[in-house]
């Protein structure tokens, strides 16, 4: 084995085992993504789909309190009455409460205790028998537009589904030879996945949290372990040793690759354990993508940590570069939620690719091929930014 | 004797401040090479030219013939150095910041373990060596610190400030361990502020301010030729008794990160 190899070996080994030792750090670092994983599994809960593991329908919000009023004194509005209660109590969406009046109601909206409330109006009875259309009306909640708004869509889904059942048997007293079910919905739609298997939020978040942490904990980690030695002294032990600063920085980066798909695995883990997430793709192609993000970012660690005199100052520089990448660079939501200028920018820096890739890897098993405009920017960006951050640590280890 | 640290010319400047000014001195095998000078006077960075880890502005040194530049290889090979800061990882054991060290000169198994043994046992710090240097006392510290820079047997050992802060104890210990070393044919450059230490361990001591080297000759000739009863009393009177304060506007990172 060449005597660089070793010495960066030996440099990897002893800042790994350093690391080891420092337990309350140790254990921060494998809480992190724990906590990131945890913290997002119940924010984005997956929708409308069952959970393999609990069999339970999630939703994004449960037990919502909704009241519902009747007005009508008819036997069918009562009958609506009781379907909407039972359904929604039987998906876990929302908990029903009956009040005498919609003012009654309105109160409990005004202090909180209620999102909405479905009011069944006179007349609807009658005007069901008499073949015409009965109206219901839904108040929501409007202080919180985007809650109300999902809870208004689940309300109406539940009603479409009772007024479904009405069609289907008006069409049945009108002939009984029709298809009713064709009558009501001529045309249905169903959605095919790329993949076999039900799909979640958590295809999106796993792997964009991966790379996310990868790259998050390499540059501070990149930066702590150079800046620490720099600091107190022990680096000058390193360089007056026959050795050559190319050893020392592919010892650190390899220290800190590693410390980086461990991270990423426990993310990996808990994903595929708790959120149903599987790996479609190759792992080995998995593990390309992985390197190739983490060398596409390390120069500019090195950039940042060589030209700051003490760790704090490369610290909040690079974060300068981190908590932007986070939200526009497709990790937490699409990234077609930006404006085109923002979505420039966020296609514009590596996370961007290796959050791409890590996904169409594992969710879509893409091939080798198929990811290569992915990973062909990385390398661009890996060659070009250790080409320049290269030269500029060794400068600035003699100067 | 002859000369194993030749400087020529040796200058080194940042960013308009020439913090060593063609120096020219050598330092000649097996002695111990006493190096003084008020802080900022040029002692650190001229050192910090003659281990590798500063390039020159101009001039050059070499070492044993070696180029400290063009040959900085060679030079590491043959020189150790005890910096101030002490070169030890703290959350690591006695053993184990040996063993690292040991390992990037290139020494391994059988031979790197007898080495270790045979220094922690000249420092008496055997006892010790699984136990994490952070829970070391300072003396320990400073003696382990001075073994790592002897790991591989170095020819020309720089000690920098060997036994400030230390206890009268350690600084007998350390004191006698450099007399030892010198007896077994190192060369050894001391930087130090104690002037009774440079006098009691130097051979012959180089007295460097403003950049350039006021005085060079054994402690006795210097005391001798200045009318003075002891080193301390040359110093002050050759550099003065005026405090040297200086700034500068910009930082270097050298010096927010500490001297050689």
């Amino acid at each position: 084995m060449p005597r660089s190899l070793e010495a960066a070996l030996d440099i990897a080994y002893k800042d790994l085992h350093q690391f080891w030792r420092m337990k309350m750090l140790f254990v921060t670092f494998l809480l992190m993504p724990i906590v990131l994983m945890t913290l997002f599994g119940f924010m984005f809960p997956t929708v409308g789909t069952s959970n393999p593991y609990s069999g339970k329908i999630a939703a994004p919000y449960r037990h919502i309190q909704v009241g519902i009023v009747v007005e009508d004194g008819g036997g069918l509005a009562y009958s609506v009455a009781d379907q909407f209660k039972q359904i929604s109590s039987s998906m876990g969406l929302l908990d029903v409460r009956e009040y005498a009046s919609l003012g009654a109601a309105r109160e409990e909206i005004v202090k909180g205790r209620l999102k909405g409330v479905v009011v069944i109006p006179y007349g609807f009875s009658e005007a069901l028998a008499s073949n015409r259309q009965a109206a219901i009306t839904v108040t929501m909640d409007d202080t919180s537009a985007q809650l109300a708004s999902t809870i208004y869509s689940e309300i109406s889904m539940i009603l479409g589904m009772i007024s479904e059942g009405f069609s289907h048997s008006i069409i049945v007293k009108l002939d009984p030879s029709m298809d009713a079910s064709f009558a009501v919905e001529p045309i249905t739609v169903e959605r095919k996945s790329l993949i076999s298997g039900t799909t979640s939020t958590f295809e999106f978040l796993a792997p964009g949290f991966m790379a996310l942490t990868m790259v998050m904990g390499t540059l501070s980690g990149l930066g702590a372990a150079i800046a620490r030695e720099k600091e107190q002294g022990t680096m000058d032990g390193i360089l007056v040793a026959p050795i050559s600063s190319y050893a020392i920085i592919a010892g650190k980066v390899a220290a800190q690759t590693v410390r980086a798909m461990i991270q990423a695995s426990i993310i990996l883990g808990i994903a595929m354990i708790f959120f149903g997430v599987r790996i479609y793709g190759s792992p080995l192609l998995m593990l390309l993508v992985m390197i190739l993000g983490v060398s596409s970012f390390i120069g500019i660690g090195i950039i940042a940590t060589s030209m700051a005199a003490e760790q704090e100052t490369a610290m909040t520089l690079l974060m300068l570069l981190q908590i932007p990448s986070m939200f526009i660079c497709n990790i937490m939501f699409p990234i077609e939620q930006l404006p085109s200028w923002l979505q420039a920018v966020g296609r514009a820096l590596p996370l961007y690719y290796a959050a791409d890739g890590l996904r169409k890897v594992i969710v879509l098993n893409a091939s080798l091929s198929q990811i290569s405009p992915d990973l062909t920017i990385l390398l661009i960006y890996s060659i070009v930014t250790l080409g320049i951050a290269i030269p500029i640590f060794r400068r600035s280890l003699t100067r | 004797m002859d000369a194993i640290i030749e400087t020529h010319g040796l200058t080194k400047r940042f960013n308009g401040f020439t913090a060593v000014d063609h120096v020219n001195f050598d330092v000649r095998e097996g002695e111990i090479f006493g190096f003084l000078g008020p802080n900022g006077a040029g002692k650190s960075t001229t050192i910090r030219m003659l281990c590798t880890l500063t390039k020159p502005s101009e001039g050059t040194a070499t070492i044993k013939g070696y180029d400290i530049v063009r040959e900085a290889e060679q030079v590491r090979r043959i020189i150790g150095l005890v910096a101030e800061k002490l070169i030890l990882y703290p959350y690591l054991t006695g053993a184990e910041n040996l063993r690292f060290f040991g390992r990037l000169y290139g020494l391994r198994g059988r031979q790197l373990e007898e080495r270790i043994e045979e220094l922690l046992e000249m420092v008496l710090l055997t006892r010790f060596k699984d136990f994490p240097v952070g829970g070391y006392s300072s003396g320990m510290r400073q003696r382990l610190n001075i073994i790592r820079g002897l790991i591989h047997d170095p020819e020309i050992l720089f000690l920098d400030e060997p036994t400030t802060m230390l206890d009268p104890q350690s600084v007998r210990f350390i004191r006698d361990l450099i007399k030892e070393l010198k007896n077994r044919g190192k060369t050894i450059i001391l930087t130090t502020h104690i002037m009774e230490e440079a006098e009691e361990l130097s051979d012959r001591v180089g007295i460097i301010d403003h950049g350039k080297i006021i005085a060079l000759d054994t402690p006795e000739d210097l005391k001798q030729r200045y009318g003075c009863s002891s080193l301390h009393e040359v110093f002050l009177e050759l550099t003065g008794r005026t405090l040297r304060d200086h700034v500068s506007n910009s930082i270097p990172v050298r010096r927010t990160i500490g001297r050689v």
